[in-house]
């Protein structure tokens, strides 16, 4: 039997975008979805992903408040939260930091740079303490 | 992809994968978290060069100015093009946090990774380093002047 994918969850509430991420993941991760803050902070309690990637923009919650209350619930403070969106001004960004995102990727999204983060970030989550 | 920002206007932002050129009566700032910024300054024909990279290498073939190793050699190149000498340079090195603390001193700690990048690169050059602001657990904005040299640093 192969070993289990690690869990991923992607919050965003547009579909194509929803789609071209998950068809991006879906084939190296066990993706889970949600389409708003409140949904993606509900999903990310129950199903406790190895990472996600929060979309800032959204209705009912946005990105930046999904992500603060993550950061402050224990069950998901040391999860990896990469804020995945097309606000690309230097204020939005440094918002991401202050409310607690580990990473920042601007759409559109480059393959390439998603899946070397991702990865990155679950190589650390998935624990190879270093001397 | 190299993505030289102009740099026309007296304030450059960067985003990461760029990089920018300038003299006197410019300032070049970027946000950081993982991502490491290499700020080159020439004392004698006082112009600075900074870059702002994403990930430390460059899979094989790749050319893209998001790793370190293409950004640092386009930098480098790109300072000698404005009449520089690698010998007049002196780097400042920015970065490379890991923003969950929990995750620091991993061996897969993305940020040291890219500040071991920056710092191979310059040392395999010969640019001394006069400042290095790596690591933490918090993100930083860069405000850097490329005309004097002056990196100001606001951890976020």
């Amino acid at each position: 039997m192969s070993p289990a994918k690690p869990r991923l969850l992607l919050v965003d509430d547009a579909v194509t975008s929803r789609l071209a991420l998950y068809g991006m993941l879906v084939g190296r991760f066990d993706v889970h979805t949600a389409t708003d803050g409140a949904s993606g902070i509900a999903k990310a309690r129950e199903v406790q992903p190895h990472i996600i990637l929060l979309d800032v923009v959204m209705p009912v919650m946005g990105g930046l408040e999904a992500c603060r209350i993550l950061r402050d619930d224990p069950a998901t403070a040391a999860c990896p939260i990469i804020l995945v969106t097309s606000l690309n001004d230097e204020w939005d960004i440094e918002a991401g930091y202050v409310n607690g995102c580990t990473d920042y990727i601007i759409k559109p999204v480059d393959r390439e740079e998603l899946l070397a983060k991702v990865d990155s970030w679950l190589a650390a989550a998935l624990g190879d303490a270093a001397s | 992809m190299t993505a030289i920002v102009s740099a026309a206007t007296s304030r450059v932002y960067l985003h990461p994968g760029q990089m920018a050129v300038a003299g006197m009566d410019h300032t070049m700032t970027t946000i950081l978290g993982s991502c490491v910024a290499v700020c080159l300054h020439d004392q004698v024909q006082r112009i600075g060069g900074i870059n702002h990279f994403l990930l430390p290498q460059a899979p094989e073939g790749g050319e893209s100015t998001r790793y370190g190793d293409v950004a640092m050699e386009r930098l480098i190149n790109a300072m000698e093009r404005r009449g520089s000498s690698v010998r007049h340079l002196q780097a400042r090195v920015i970065g490379g946090a890991c923003v969950l603390q929990a995750y620091q001193g991993r061996s897969a700690d993305l940020g040291r990774a890219n500040g071991r990048a920056a710092l191979d690169a310059l040392a395999s050059a010969g640019i001394p380093v006069v400042l290095e602001d790596l690591g933490g657990h918090r993100g930083r904005r860069v405000l850097f002047h490329p005309g004097s040299g002056d990196v100001v640093v606001r951890h976020l």
